[in-house]
Formats: C-alpha cells, sequence, structure tokens
C-alpha cells in the first residue's frame, strides 16, 4: 500500500521539482504534522540543511532526524493522497493564467478596433483581469 | 565552512528560492554572506539566475553546495 502511495507521488510530482512539491505539500497540510516533524521539514526543505545538520540543532541522533523526516514526508504524501489540494490547487493556478493570457491578447485585438464597443469590452476585461490579480496575491 | 544552500521565500503556496552562501556555524539566523541567485519554480519555463563568475569565486574558494544546489549548478552549466 505504502509503495503504491509512492508511486502515484511520483507520478503527480513529474511536472514539478521534488523541492517545490515538498514546499507546497507543506504549506497546504504543515500544520497538521507534529512539533518536531514540522520543524524537521523546515529546516531541511527550507532552510536546505543536511540530516546531520538539524542533528545536532536539536541534539539528537542523525537517525532520529532522518526518521522524523520520512514520517512527516509520509504523512503529507498520505494527506495528498486523499485530499489532493496541491494538485487542485495547481490545476487552477494553470488554467487561471492561461485565462489572463486569452484576456491579454483578446485586449490587444480590441484595442486595436477602438470602436465605442471594445473600449466597453476592455474595460469589461480589465475587470476580469483585476479578479485575477486578487486571486493571486 | 562555507556552504551554499538554498534558502525558501515567498509567499504562503508561493514558493521562490535563493541560493546563498552561508557559515555552516549560523544556519539559522537568517544571517548569510552572499546572495548568488534565485530560483523560482512556479514559472514557465522555471526561472534560475545564478550569477556565475560568485558561484565558481565560492566554489574555488571550498565552499560546499548542498545536494539541491548541485543540480542547479549543473542545470545552469555551471558544474
Amino acid at each position: 500500500m505504502l509503495i503504491y502511495t509512492d508511486m502515484v507521488q511520483k507520478v503527480k510530482s513529474m511536472k514539478i521539482d521534488d523541492i517545490t512539491q515538498a514546499s507546497l505539500l507543506y504549506d497546504f497540510y504543515g500544520q497538521l504534522l507534529s512539533k518536531r516533524q514540522s520543524q524537521v521539514m523546515e529546516l531541511y526543505h527550507e532552510e536546505n540543511l543536511s540530516l546531520s545538520e538539524i542533528a545536532s540543532e536539536f541534539n539528537i541522533s542523525r537517525q532520529g532526524v532522518h526518521d522524523a523526516l520520512k514520517n512527516a514526508e509520509k504523512a503529507l504524501s498520505e494527506y495528498e493522497r486523499k485530499l489532493g489540494l496541491v494538485e487542485k490547487f495547481r490545476k487552477s493556478s494553470d488554467a487561471v493564467s492561461k485565462i489572463d493570457r486569452i484576456i491579454d491578447s483578446t485586449i490587444d485585438v480590441l484595442l486595436y478596433e477602438n470602436t465605442e464597443n471594445t473600449v466597453k469590452a476592455v474595460e469589461d476585461l480589465r475587470k476580469v483581469k483585476d479578479i485575477i490579480d486578487k486571486l493571486e496575491e | 565552512m562555507v556552504k551554499i544552500r538554498l534558502k525558501r521565500m515567498g509567499a504562503h503556496k508561493k514558493p521562490f528560492y535563493r541560493v546563498v552562501v552561508a557559515d555552516i556555524r549560523a544556519p539559522r539566523d537568517g544571517k548569510f554572506i552572499e546572495e548568488i541567485g534565485y530560483y523560482n519554480p512556479l514559472t514557465d519555463p522555471v526561472d534560475i539566475n545564478i550569477d556565475e563568475e560568485a558561484a565558481k569565486k565560492w566554489l574555488g574558494n571550498g565552499a560546499q553546495p548542498t545536494e539541491t544546489v548541485k543540480k542547479l549548478f549543473k542545470k545552469t552549466g555551471i558544474l
């Protein structure tokens, strides 16, 4: 079962590199981890420290850090397998940026025509872009 | 010893990383010696920008890049 989960995770994260995937998983589900798991995840993935550096930071063994990290990663993969929030977030971000680009080129065409109707249409499209900008903040 | 690490910046759900040179003894106080580049994974294509001259200078001085930074250096042809 665990092997299967890991495989699903790998296929899903193919497009994006492992560091970024780890950061996103941590952003979405990090608060569900134990304190130690969360500290280790943060130092390993966000601060890019090595296992032995983290071990001396907390005065625990390197093996202890390794176990905490693996357990944290396993838990995060499991949350993602069940909830899929990161995947959903990435899909909607991709969709929104595609929409944004289409609006940009449509605005260019409309500006070129420059009639009363197109001026109104451009105004509306800019409002849509404002909504998108707020969404991405 | 001096290391070259990736340091996460960027907002919630918008990771962005700096490539920094930092002393190994002061890894957590946020201080680093020099920023030599950045990596933005969320653009299409991803945006990696590293000051090659500075990177080579630090590598020449014996600074140790982490595995992750090594990968970025390889992608940009520094290593």
